[in-house]
């Protein structure tokens, strides 16, 4: 075909293929459709169990319990069959949990970390033992959950935890000019109470706002451009409206939690210096037993390396690992690279330790 | 250039060349975006949108929550306050209906547990029954 002719064809075709790509970016697909059971609720929260894929005698005996972010939807853990985190813990037969904290509303707007923690968590937990018939348990949290996880396991050391994965954790808070987000809520910059006062809750449009901001091009931009390239592609297409159906169901966080997370962490960084205080019970690093596995993304804008790396000298754990791979913070468990790399990585380390 | 893309193997891509400029053009505007995002003059000038916005829209937001409760009031309505109360309290009946269920299940494993009689124990009581009976 002569260039012009093809540049023409080309030219030709982009008002069908535009409609096309408009339908595929508003569709919602369905995703998180590995079975499971709900075994405990409390207010939003549910406590659901992945129904096991292998017999009881093949299992690990010791359960899993995932630990999500409050402020996204846990189901980036399931993002979709044959892509999946869960699907793949279930084949290696671990008996698997999922804390999802649902949305908060109105009446939640006081919720802290505190409630979270002490309230949630240990029920949870306590719920998950009862189920499970095992009292040690291993788990795992991802952003905000690794900051939850992390408080539990300091003022809960004594509770059966027998392993700590923590996923770009947001930890340690030092570093204020590598911490992107930690400009923006600069005391000087951000009036936290001003916004909580209209908002109650802080919105998710403004939680998803911030961290497409912090990659503006990339988020608005090439990610778009990354679809209309491979169009074609059906598997590209398919990856793509899962993590886009995820990315776009935002949801607030509550207010309380909010405002700890500003100023407790990201102005204070209260966590780190072992001086955080959750209802009167102070998160001492130090009484962290459990084996530890941190994972952190060398890409990662959201929670950068630093963050999470200096938690591995401040625990008592002696089984500890530091894991650090290529790709970003949800890339490293969503994408299209994670059952090669990060998923083989976690279930290697926690395989040995599971029985 | 058809013998060309016979030999490769390839299609002709009619975009190919704005293609690359455009990605080149891309990553070097994205990776100056991640550096101006990084900075007190945007981190201010954000903070600034917001709070305009937060300033704006206060009075308007004031006057409908006044409203909306005056007249909820009026036709004898529950109010968001009412509700969130409410909501709160069912939670905490929630926690107080989690930990009993825990317990009721704690006792209900205890109680399927067989019972194991210790045989040192039980020997000196039966001694002592003996004694008391001379």
């Amino acid at each position: 075909m002569e260039p012009a002719t093809a540049v023409v064809n080309e030219l030709a075709g982009l008002p069908a293929k535009l409609g096309e790509f408009t339908q595929v970016v508003k569709a919602r697909v369905p995703i998180a459709q590995t079975p499971k059971e709900l075994v405990w609720t409390l207010n939003k929260a549910k406590l659901w169990r992945y129904v096991p894929v292998l017999p009881a005698e093949k299992r690990h005996s010791v359960p899993l319990i995932m630990v999500f972010a409050i402020m996204n939807r846990p189901y980036i853990l399931d993002l979709r069959p044959g892509h999946s985190f869960v699907e793949f813990m279930l084949q290696k037969g671990y008996d698997l949990y999922l804390l999802d904290w649902g949305e908060p509303g109105p009446e939640d707007t006081n919720l802290k970390f505190d409630d979270y923690v002490l309230d949630y968590m240990t029920r949870a937990i306590r719920k998950m033992k009862s189920v499970s018939g095992s009292e040690e348990f291993s788990m795992l949290g991802w952003c905000i959950g690794a900051i939850l996880a992390t408080a539990y396991a300091a003022l809960r050391p004594d509770d059966g935890l027998k392993n700590l994965i923590l996923l770009t954790a947001p930890l340690d808070f030092t570093d204020r000019k590598g911490i992107t987000f930690a400009h923006w809520v600069d005391e000087r910059f951000f009036d936290v109470d001003k916004v909580l006062d209209a908002f109650g809750n802080m919105p998710g449009e403004l939680i998803d706002y911030g961290a497409k901001a912090l990659k503006p091009v990339e988020n608005y931009v090439l990610n778009y451009l990354k679809l209309w390239d491979n169009f074609d592609n059906p598997q590209v297409v398919e990856a793509w409206q899962a993590m886009n159906t995820w990315v776009t169901d935002n949801i607030p966080l509550a207010g309380g939690a909010f405002r700890q997370l500003i100023v407790d962490l990201y102005r204070q960084n209260r966590l780190i210096h072992n001086q955080w205080l959750l209802r009167g019970e102070l998160v001492y690093l130090k009484n962290i037993r459990a084996n530890l596995l941190t994972v952190i993304a060398e890409g990662d804008h959201i929670t950068p390396p630093c963050q999470s790396r200096s938690i591995m000298n401040l625990v008592s754990s002696t089984d500890k690992e530091l894991f650090d791979i290529p790709g970003g913070h949800i890339g490293i468990m969503a994408g299209s690279a994670a059952h090669r790399s990060t998923w083989p990585h976690i279930e290697g380390w926690l395989d040995p330790r599971s029985k | 250039m058809s013998d060309q893309q016979a030999t490769n193997g390839k299609d002709y891509d009619p975009v190919g060349a704005f293609r690359e400029m455009r990605d080149n053009y891309l990553d070097a505007w994205a990776k100056t975006m991640v550096e101006a995002v990084n900075t007190d003059a945007y981190a201010k000038a954000t903070g600034m949108l917001l709070d305009t916005y937060l300033s704006a829209s206060s009075p308007f937001r004031e006057a409908v929550e006044k409203a909306m409760l005056q007249t909820l009031q009026q036709l004898s309505m529950p109010s968001r306050a009412d509700f969130v109360s409410l909501a709160e309290r069912v939670t905490h009946i929630e926690m107080k209906l989690d930990d009993l269920d825990a317990g009721l299940e704690r006792i209900e494993k205890l109680l399927a547990k067989p019972i194991i009689v210790n045989a040192a124990t039980a020997a000196p009581a039966k001694r002592s029954k003996k004694k008391g009976a001379k």
